[in-house]
């Protein structure tokens, strides 16, 4: 990528190029896969399950697997702003169990469960706004300011939980969780708006297209006046904002704040972000693939555990699969 | 509930000192070291050690790891204690090794080792030059069986039962699940055994799913409560009558039989496994022989007793059985 203004159209999608090529051409592309991996692996993994296991393809699991998947959309969402500036937050799942935590806390102290919800979302996106801080001002590497705000955070929700539980008993969440509109839960729903809010912010804002050149080339992005450190601690804060989200879903999902880090939840949010054809040096990225890749990821452990194939294998089957897409990725152009 | 966190670094760390009344010159003196204080079971054991203490007239110092990872600080904590006069050592290690070595010096003391709640590898032991002086702990195994009987006495004889794990590989969770599929051979078919990392979430998630490819499923038994409290929820939004055995015996299982939602639990007292280990202290310090193994007690808590448990949590709902209560007498 050598200016910004090239970069925005270019990582919408793969084909789309001055010239229209032929289909032909396009899947004996490598760059075609390396750019629609998600895409190609979910339609791949639906076709193998559907033929190996009817029930995959059933309505009621495949809203099953959407309401799962829901987390796991919202929180890829996040780490693509991030990786976007060429960064990666570390500190994720820990913001989660920190958000659930304030929720259950403040619920538990009788302010009501929006406000509950309100604190959760605020304090995660402190985290965020202060890992920006730390990175830029530091200027420390993403990896190792992320690596210890995760153990802070951690550190932080257990003290302010004392290691308990906390039962959150809300309608509200309880319809939040159960509740559905039209064909999908309302989860499913949140996780719609997200890709469209998140999709419409990185392709059709100024603040986007700062984004990528931030991503793609600091140093000129930096000439053309693009204040890239305040770009950055934008893009943390979202970040800390999806884990916000995510935090406000768990509790609804389980029906209370637990003090545990779902540490898959981080390593398949960095998972989805490579399937979805994201550079992880930053400067290109899309919303759709990472958000595709995370549902990949929920349908293959929906898949497995469907078939009854032991536990053992599905990390196995997880980690063989990301590491080929990044295989992939050394074919994007 | 032994929930391991690889990656937690807890910050919080309490090194309590429980300061008990001032006894005659003559008390015996007992260290004390436990597992990571960020998981409420451990707390729990943490409780009953100085209750018991205070019961006893023991002095008592409680020191436990920074957090259910943190094997080599477990260590340096005991290595400390070994070098200061104590009488008789409590330990619950982290894993079966870390805290062989640490445990050299004491045996060299010829001071009692009352080894609690997780084992100290017999062999490395030997290969140190020392035994423990007792054990006392939940057998999982028994655990598991009792959760196995109950489930058939809930579901019909030949219907289909799945299992939700817990960390793979985790020794806890494979006795628990091995004593379950003892006592349901060839009375009831596994259809899947599912890990779900003794997370809730990842326990909703996969009887979900397991619902969806079994729609005849009968029974489910989860190696924790906290994934038992999971399962059930996924039962719950299916609206089938499908039962959920969970293990532990936590506050909010209880709580969740005593409303009739989750079916059983198979409780385990960590307050009476620390308590034991005081009284044991206690025992040796008479001078008496110490017995070499003593199975804590596990009960069975459905809908008939969950009221009861509450009431006396963190205690048994009933009597149980305490061969050191009787030395004592």
């Amino acid at each position: 990528m050598s200016t910004p203004s090239d970069n925005a159209p270019a990582a919408h999608s793969a084909g789309a190029e001055e010239s229209r090529p032929s289909l032909a051409a396009l899947l004996l592309d490598p760059s075609f896969w390396a750019d629609w991996a998600s895409v190609v692996g979910l339609v791949g993994l639906v076709i193998v399950f559907g033929i190996a296991q009817p029930v995959f393809l059933s309505v009621a699991n495949l809203q099953a697997l959407l309401l799962a998947a829901a987390i796991l959309v919202v929180l890829s969402i996040g780490q693509t702003f991030v990786v976007a500036t060429s960064g990666i937050d570390l500190s994720m799942a820990a913001s989660v169990m920190l958000g659930a935590v304030i929720l259950g806390l403040v619920n538990a102290a009788g302010w009501g469960i929006l406000l509950a919800c309100v604190a959760a979302v605020l304090a995660t996106s402190a985290v965020g706004f202060l890992n920006g801080v730390i990175i830029t001002a530091g200027k420390i590497p993403d990896f190792v300011v992320t690596l210890g705000t995760l153990s802070a955070i951690t550190g932080l929700g257990l003290i302010l939980s004392g290691g308990e539980p906390t039962m959150v008993g809300s309608t509200f969440l309880l319809k939040l969780a159960s509740g559905s509109f039209g064909p999908f839960g309302y989860p499913v729903w949140v996780a719609i708006s997200a890709v469209i809010v998140a999709h419409i912010v990185l392709y059709h804002t100024r603040f986007g297209v700062h984004l990528l050149a931030t991503g793609g080339q600091t140093e000129s992005a930096g000439a053309l006046g693009i204040r890239t450190n305040r770009v950055k601690i934008a893009a943390y804060t979202i970040s800390g904002l999806c884990a916000g989200i995510a935090a406000v879903l768990l509790v609804a999902r389980i029906g209370s704040a637990e003090p545990l880090i779902n540490t898959s939840l981080l390593l398949n949010s960095v998972a989805a972000v490579v399937l979805g054809g994201v550079s992880l040096f930053g400067g290109r990225a899309s919303i759709l693939g990472p958000a595709i890749g995370a549902l990949m990821l929920t349908a293959l452990v929906n898949g497995l555990t469907l078939l009854s194939v032991s536990a053992f294998y599905q990390p196995l089957a997880v980690g063989a699969i990301v590491v080929l897409a990044a295989l992939i990725m050394r074919y994007q152009k | 509930m032994r929930l391991f966190n690889c990656l937690a670094v807890s910050a919080s760390l309490f090194a309590m000192t429980a300061s008990g009344p001032a006894f005659a010159e003559d008390a015996a003196k007992v260290a004390a070291i436990v597992k990571g204080l960020d998981n409420p079971f451990f707390q729990t054991m943490q409780k009953g050690i100085e209750e018991q203490a205070k019961a006893n007239g023991v002095n008592v110092t409680v020191q436990a790891a920074a957090n259910m990872g943190d094997a080599t600080g477990q260590a340096d904590r005991l290595t400390a204690m070994a070098m200061q006069d104590f009488d008789c050592y409590l330990v619950n290690p982290i894993s079966v090794s870390n805290l062989v070595q640490a445990l050299v010096p004491v045996a060299q003391k010829k001071k009692p080792i009352v080894n609690i709640d997780s084992t100290i590898d017999a062999s490395q032991a030997k290969a140190a030059g020392f035994a423990v002086s007792t054990y006392i702990g939940t057998d999982n195994v028994a655990a598991g069986a009792l959760a196995g009987e109950e489930m058939l006495k809930l579901v019909p004889k030949g219907s289909k039962v799945a299992i939700i794990a817990g960390i793979v590989g985790d020794v806890g969770s494979n006795a628990r699940i091995k004593g379950f599929k003892q006592a349901v051979e060839g009375k009831l078919e596994v259809v899947v055994m599912v890990s779900a990392d003794w997370d809730r979430e990842k326990a909703l998630t996969a009887a979900t799913d397991i619902l969806a490819a079994h729609p005849d499923l009968t029974g489910f038994f989860a190696a924790n409560d906290i994934m038992a409290l999971g399962v059930e929820r996924a039962v719950r939004t299916s609206g089938k009558d499908v039962k959920v055995i969970g293990l532990d015996g936590i506050v909010d299982a209880l709580k969740s039989i005593a409303a009739g939602e989750l079916s059983a639990t198979v409780a385990q007292y960590p307050y009476v496994v620390g308590a034991m280990g005081v009284e044991a202290c206690a025992v040796a310090a008479k001078g008496k022989e110490l017995p070499a193994n003593v199975p804590a007690p596990v009960l069975l808590i459905n809908k008939d007793n969950a009221d009861a448990s509450l009431k006396n949590f963190p205690r048994p709902g009933g009597d149980y059985p305490d061969p050191f209560r009787e030395m004592l007498k």
